[in-house]
């Protein structure tokens, strides 16, 4: 029997109450006409099944198809006008969270350039109405609703941790700081609650790459999270309020554009999915959305950050293009061409840019944890056999999903490699300019 | 699922991400147990006072604290909290002191 962990305790078959009405009221509400048309022009040619990494991964298995696991999932429950089962309901959930990570590479092979990946979204919006939800995305929700972040950091936790980091960053940039709520800075800038809470080195990077390329930024005190759990989790309202939470506060701080930090589904959410979750009919958000590696391109390329010959990198490098930053936001040349700047040995995996294979730590993966930890790696083992092939020593991502799958699948699939983002390459390798170096500054540069 | 493992005598049992099920079954075993694929080689006094904050803190709040706190009162920079625990204060600390793994994107 399947049981599925939810934050109420466990659900079966037997717990689950199917609400009819709720699953058509959700079919109706979500382009019903275009997903007819999706699910009936379908031929069920195969060419999906090659391009999708659980296929794949998994032995090339009919099973795991995007044709057949959208046909077998939203396609049934057309069929049935919502009338379906517990243990179907069950079903959808396994296929839904746990065999695609909605990387939507299957619409580039797809002759018809049907968007699968979103029909599994709608599968998980219709499970979420359900009650069906991964707990680990789940016990994000509340976080979001009533700490405005994911991890349920305060608007204390944040202000203090950025002002401990530019203790820390003046070590090796003078004058760094990270100003907050700065109304008419040129960027808001938009973090991942990791970074406050886990990984605060990120900020200090970041404020010492933005004071060396002279940038108007600050960091906002509420709508910071560019992050979006709620958008994989199907909760689509919620979802919503996230990304307009951030809309909202870059039209109050009058800023030109909204910064995301090195995260591939913040830059779904914000650029992309977010508009039409939050209810902005054109599809656009109402401040525009950089993403860090656009801007960090913009650094190298207009000077602003130059590079020191002499630390440029000698180790092979290869670059990993997350989904929602390569394929999904058009941004697949920026990586690249930083990593000209910053290295002497770059090599491609292949497929790359916007044919790139997921990591197998999107779509929530990450945060959907222990449950589907086995899956996930498995999954990632497209990934592994493509690092491996490149000869590549130290692998960049601009990506926390990507990140930390790449350090799972590292150990397990023990390909000693280094995983590190751009902003860990740019810190360790720009020119910081006389008039911003700290007096007693040696050349040792932070780690880790 | 969770697995069960066996150490000098101890039994935990450990989820998919190698973190104990509950606090309650923590004990010094625990951390001897974990060290080696926690990369680390001897334990220290600094390890234990990492630990020891990281639990007073869950006891007390029922989540881990972000790093800015756990170095306030450990009195360690970033740094020397990442050379005690290679894998990160979340991620290998947090699993040491018998926490659960983190909620959200780690």
């Amino acid at each position: 029997m399947l049981v599925i962990i939810v934050p109420g305790g466990v659900m079966t078959e037997k717990s689950i109450q199917v609400n009819v009405e709720k699953i058509r009221e959700i079919l109706d509400k979500n382009n019903g006409a275009r997903i007819r048309t999706w699910l009936s022009i379908c031929s069920r040619c195969g060419l999906c099944a090659e391009s999708c990494l659980f296929y794949l991964a998994n032995d090339r298995n009919p099973r795991f198809a995007p044709a057949y696991k959208v046909q077998r999932t939203l396609g049934t429950i057309y069929k049935k006008k919502g009338k379906v089962t517990p243990e179907f309901l069950m079903e959808c959930y396994d296929i839904a969270w746990g065999e695609c990570t909605t990387c939507k590479r299957c619409s580039l092979f797809c002759p018809f350039g049907i968007d699968i990946a979103s029909m599994i979204s709608l599968v998980r919006t219709i499970c979420y109405s359900q009650g069906l939800v991964p707990e680990g995305l789940a016990r994000t929700l509340p976080n979001y609703e009533k700490f405005g972040n994911q991890m349920a950091v305060s608007k204390e936790d944040l202000i203090e941790t950025c002002e401990w980091m530019v203790e820390e960053a003046a070590d090796y940039v003078k004058g760094v700081t990270i100003p907050l709520d700065v109304a008419g800075a040129r960027y808001m800038y938009t973090i991942n609650p990791r970074e406050v809470m886990f990984y605060p080195q990120d900020l200090g990077m970041a404020a010492q790459i933005f004071t060396v390329a002279g940038e108007s930024w600050t960091i906002p005190t509420s709508g910071w999270d560019s992050t979006n759990l709620a958008m994989f989790a199907g909760a689509n309202e919620l979802a919503g309020t996230v990304a307009d939470r951030m809309y909202k506060k870059a039209l109050e701080l009058g800023v030109e554009a909204i910064l995301i930090t090195e995260c591939g589904h913040a830059m779904r959410s914000a650029g992309y999915e977010g508009p039409y979750l939050a209810g902005y009919r054109n599809g656009r958000p109402p401040v525009p959305v950089v993403h860090s590696v656009q801007l960090f391109y913009e650094y190298l390329r207009d000077g602003k950050i130059q590079i020191d010959p002499a630390k440029r990198i000698d180790a092979p490098v290869t670059y990993q293009d997350p989904c929602n930053v390569s394929r999904n936001a058009g941004l697949w040349e920026q990586g690249r061409e930083i990593l000209k700047f910053v290295c002497n040995d770059f090599r491609d995996m292949s497929p790359n840019r916007h044919y790139n294979h997921c990591c197998g730590g999107g779509g929530g993966f990450i945060p959907m944890g222990g449950p589907f930890r086995k899956r996930r790696l498995r999954a990632g083992r497209v990934k592994a056999e493509q690092i491996r092939k490149t000869g590549a020593k130290i692998v960049v991502t601009p990506c926390h999903n990507c990140y930390d799958q790449l350090n799972d699948l590292n150990k397990e699939y023990d390909l000693g490699v280094r995983i590190v983002s751009l902003k860990e390459l740019l810190v360790e390798t720009m020119i910081v300019p006389d008039h911003l170096r700290p007096d007693s500054a040696g050349d040792e540069r932070q780690e880790g | 699922m969770a697995q069960k493992v066996e150490f000098k005598g101890k039994v935990f049992e450990v989820d998919e991400d190698g973190f104990i099920q509950s606090f309650d079954q923590w004990c010094p075993e625990w951390v001897e147990f974990v060290k080696q694929s926690e990369g680390i080689e001897e334990l220290t006094e600094g390890h234990w006072k990492v630990i020891h904050m990281l639990q007073d803190y869950y006891q007390k709040h029922g989540i881990a604290p972000m790093v800015r706190i756990l170095t306030k009162v450990t009195g360690y920079k970033l740094k020397e909290i990442y050379e005690l625990f290679p894998s990160g204060p979340g991620k290998g600390a947090c699993k040491m002191a018998g926490l659960p793994k983190p909620t959200g994107c780690v």
